[in-house]
């Protein structure tokens, strides 16, 4: 939920092309590539939640550079 | 039909860009909107570059992934269940989360009605039960 008023239309081709530059051998079944959308703005959804619980123990009104890399740390599967 | 090959006329302002191809990318104003709808507070210039940074750095590891889970299936073809297996991977699709609940959850309608029918399938939610 809370997704209201944020334009949601997934840069696919974008994607796909992102994935052919790293796997060019790799293909993408029909509307694999949304759900890498998906697992994109999930991705995104941590980082900020993590930087902003950074920001918010630093006493900080704002997201910092240093907020965002020790979030990027912290995010399994992902090293910054 | 044949017309004659003529140079069409190229804004100067597209002219740089043909010139050398970009790498592709999701665009920095995409990003900056969800990572700060996300955020729900401001967020500096700076960090939004690393956001940028950090993105980039995702899809290499996301491309590795998918092409080992493919490979280790047999397939050259990256399909809805290598995705389910990336998602459990990063923790995403749990037991008690599943694939569907973060599609309805995150993907518009018009996405939302291209997937669930086949994520339910390839889930053989329905024939099992």
């Amino acid at each position: 939920g809370g997704e209201a008023g944020m334009k949601r239309t997934a840069p696919r081709a974008t994607l796909r092309r992102i994935i052919r530059k790293h796997k060019p051998e790799l293909r993408l079944a029909a509307n694999a590539d949304l759900l890498v959308h998906l697992s994109f703005l999930l991705f995104l959804h941590r980082l900020a939640e993590e930087a902003r619980t950074n920001a918010f123990e630093d006493k900080s009104t704002i997201i910092k550079p240093e907020h965002t890399i020790a979030a990027a740390k912290v995010i399994k599967h992902f090293k910054y | 039909s044949l017309q004659p090959l003529r140079a069409k006329p190229i804004p100067k302002s597209l002219r740089a860009s043909q010139r050398k191809p970009r790498e592709p990318e999701v665009a920095s104003s995409l990003i900056k909107k969800i990572f700060s709808h996300y955020a729900k507070i401001k967020v500096a210039r700076d960090a939004l570059k690393i956001v940028e940074k950090c993105t980039e750095r995702y899809f290499k590891q996301l491309s590795n992934d998918l092409e080992a889970y493919s490979k280790h299936a047999g397939r050259k073809t990256v399909e809805m269940a290598d995705m389910e297996v990336l998602l459990r991977r990063q923790g995403l699709v749990t037991d008690k989360m599943p694939m569907h609940v973060l599609i309805e959850r995150y993907l518009p309608l018009e996405y939302r009605k291209l997937l669930i029918p086949i994520a339910v399938s390839g889930n053989k939610v329905i024939p099992c039960k």
